[in-house]
């Protein structure tokens, strides 16, 4: 075991933060401090600034546009640009937004089609499973499709899809068969925005103001069976192709959580040393410096919890148990230490002429999405046979 | 076209500076590339691609990074081989520590010379620690070759002649000179790319010659200082700026001080 970041990780760690630092804190100037809307021409632009430099999708495969950077660095590089603090630095990395591992699944047409212009930044998609009846409990899902001649017709509604109105396509998940459900019963489709019965619904504001999530409605939308994800032969396999790729998903959000925390801890650090009252920096009380130290041991433990699993990743274990240990830990860890850092500011912290206020409600979401907390804990249990 | 590009390691400029003496220190702090030689590689690897054939083989030559400073300028050379660069030369040796700008240049115009046939040579205008900016010059005259200094903009770049625009304090001038030749590159040449993972791996198989003085048949007294810095004193802090309160003529006041700025 190797406890020492590999030269070329930390190489990629400093050009990602020197390009942030000189192309998007100019950009970052441009926006309303006190709104937390980023325009989309904005977020296309950063993607695809970051895609030229090779930063964006970096852990993708390079024979379609990526550069093979293993999932550790990966991670590396994730929390490097959220370190940033910068608001842009999350679309220099791709998001829900961008290619999704699942993708991988695809047939070698597939993939060039689809994940190569994701990887580009040139296309953005969707992943549209979670339905208003079926969250945790996707297997639930009621959107169907029925095959009809040589296509399928879907039919359903999916909700809180990220990107869902921008999407070029979405990964559509339906049922194909009611009685298998997840076990063969379940199919992913690559479905075209442009396809008729495709419809972008009401959006749903949540607590960042802007577009927030989408719903998607299917109204006999008709595919030919070359949409399936995997080609036709892998009809009813959709949940076990999302199933493969969900650790690299996972680390994702791990490593964003420790980049952010590491950004609020160390505002928290800086505002204590220079903060006074009653005649001293704030930093000198015990009860202060109790919330900056907490969270720094939590950071530092979650970190490890990620390298750790990514490493792993990339070594060819499954990570089943690892992925959630490493998802659970530190999204419920960054939210603890934003709300300990705002804690450190004092009145500060709540007003929006900090960042904290924003982050405090951008955090929120990480243990809700990508399996919700529960969720981590119930993997983590049946790992160990419960 | 063989494309030389110096580079240098500096303190990294973004952390305050630590005094050695009189001279900066340089070792035991954390070091980078002097941003402004990310231009001048940028530039080169420009050219030879500008240079390079229709179906993305790249054309005769290379792009080689040379550079003297300690061990731990190896990092400014794997930076520039990261971007794109295809060698890199290292001038080390414990006698250059100190060194000033005449010696420099005649060490890096010794290890150009003994790297080979040379076309072009892209400095920066000026270092971003001891802002001399006469290493250009120097080295055009070691070499023997012409120096077109502060470029702006590189035109073209064949048949043995490099056309460039030349900054100027109200404008440009167009300038087109034989090669071999030394330019000097300003920070507004071009956007200096940022080294993917791809790059960086690859960097790690490109070779580096790393001499010393001796291979370049030089000698302490070659390199000897010549050039003391007598006193030091920290810059004196920015005045407060002039506020100009709106009368009604508020607006003429700012473009008059912006003309005699020479900004408008
Ligand atoms: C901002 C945002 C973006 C999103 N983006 C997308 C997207 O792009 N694509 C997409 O498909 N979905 C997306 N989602 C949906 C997200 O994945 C779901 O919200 C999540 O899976 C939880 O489902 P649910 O909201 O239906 O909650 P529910 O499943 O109804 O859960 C409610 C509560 O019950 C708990 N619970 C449920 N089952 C169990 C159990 N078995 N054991 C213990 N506790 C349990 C949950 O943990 C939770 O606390 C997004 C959601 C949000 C808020």
């Amino acid at each position: 075991m190797d406890f020492v970041v590999q030269d070329e990780y930390a190489e990629l760690q400093r050009n990602i933060t020197d390009y942030i630092e000189r192309e998007l804190r100019p950009l970052e100037a441009e926006l309303d401090p006190e709104k937390d809307d980023v325009p989309i021409e904005l977020r296309d632009k950063v993607r695809r600034r970051s895609a030229e430099f090779g930063f964006y999708a970096a852990d993708f495969p390079e024979d379609l546009g990526g550069s093979g950077l293993p999932q550790l660095g990966m991670v590396l590089l994730r929390e490097a640009a959220a370190r940033t603090g910068c608001r842009l630095a999350g679309f220099t990395v791709y998001g829900p937004e961008g290619p999704t591992g699942v993708l991988l699944a695809g047939t070698d047409e597939q993939k060039k089609k689809y994940l190569t212009p994701l990887i580009t930044a040139e296309k953005s998609m969707c992943f549209a499973l979670t339905e208003p009846d079926a969250g945790s409990d996707a297997q639930n899902i009621k959107t169907t499709a029925v095959k009809d001649g040589d296509s399928w017709v879907l039919n359903g509604t999916k909700h809180f899809i990220t990107n869902g109105k921008h999407a070029d396509f979405a990964l559509v998940f339906a049922v194909t068969d009611k009685e298998l459900k997840g076990s063969g019963g379940i199919t992913a489709f690559i479905v075209e925005s442009s396809t008729p019965g495709f419809e972008v619904g009401r959006g749903q504001i949540g607590m960042l103001e802007g577009e927030g999530q989408f719903e998607l409605i299917f109204r006999n939308c008709r595919v030919s069976e070359d949409q399936i994800l995997g080609g036709p032969e892998n009809l009813g396999m959709g949940f076990y192709a999302a199933m493969q790729f969900l650790a690299m998903g996972r680390l994702s959000i791990a490593a964003m959580c420790n980049g952010i925390a590491d950004y609020c801890v160390k505002l928290g650090i800086d505002y204590a040393k220079e903060r006074q009252a009653f005649g001293r920096p704030i930093g000198k009380n015990q009860y202060v410096q109790g919330h900056i130290v907490d969270s720094l041991v939590e950071l530092k433990a979650s970190k490890l919890i990620t390298y750790e699993c990514a490493d792993k990743y990339d070594h060819g274990d499954a990570v089943i148990q690892e992925s959630s240990m490493a998802k659970l830990y530190s999204t419920e860890m960054v939210n603890r230490v934003v709300d300990r850092m705002i804690q450190v500011h004092g009145g500060m912290g709540w007003m929006r002429e900090l960042p904290l206020e924003r982050i405090y409600r951008l955090v929120r979401i990480f243990t809700l999405v990508e399996g919700t907390s529960e969720i981590q804990k119930y993997i983590i249990a049946k790992s160990v046979g419960l | 076209m063989n494309i030389v590009v110096c580079v240098k390691h500096i303190p990294d400029p973004n952390l305050p500076a630590e005094m050695d003496g009189k001279t900066l220190k340089r070792e035991g702090v954390q070091g980078v590339m002097d941003p402004g030689d990310e231009f001048g590689v940028e530039a080169g690897l420009q050219i030879k691609e500008r240079l390079a054939t229709g179906d993305g083989e790249s054309g005769e030559g290379e792009v080689t990074l040379v550079s003297m400073g300690p061990a731990a300028a190896m990092e400014a050379v794997r930076r520039g081989l990261s971007m794109g660069a295809d060698k890199g030369v290292l001038v080390s040796d414990d006698v250059l520590k100190g060194s000033d700008a005449l010696a420099t240049a005649k060490v890096l115009s010794a290890a150009i010379q003994k790297n080979g046939a040379f076309d072009l040579v892209i400095a920066g205008v000026e270092s971003t620690d001891g802002y001399t900016g006469t290493l250009p010059g120097t080295l055009a005259e070691f070499l023997g070759v012409p120096h077109v200094s502060t470029v702006k903009e590189i035109v073209s770049a064949d048949g043995g002649t490099l056309k460039v625009n030349r900054q100027t304090a109200d404008g440009y001038h167009v300038v087109e000179v034989g090669l071999p030749a030394v330019i000097s590159v300003t920070a507004g040449v071009n956007e200096p790319r940022y080294a993917s993972f791809k790059g960086i791996m690859a960097a790690k198989k490109k070779p580096v010659e790393q001499l010393s003085l001796s291979d370049l048949d030089l000698s302490g007294d070659d390199v000897a200082v010549k050039q003391e810095v007598t006193e030091l004193s920290k810059a004196e802090e920015r005045e407060g700026g002039e506020i100009i309160e709106d009368d009604g003529s508020a607006a003429a006041k700012i473009a008059d001080f912006l003309k005699e700025a020479k900004v408008i």
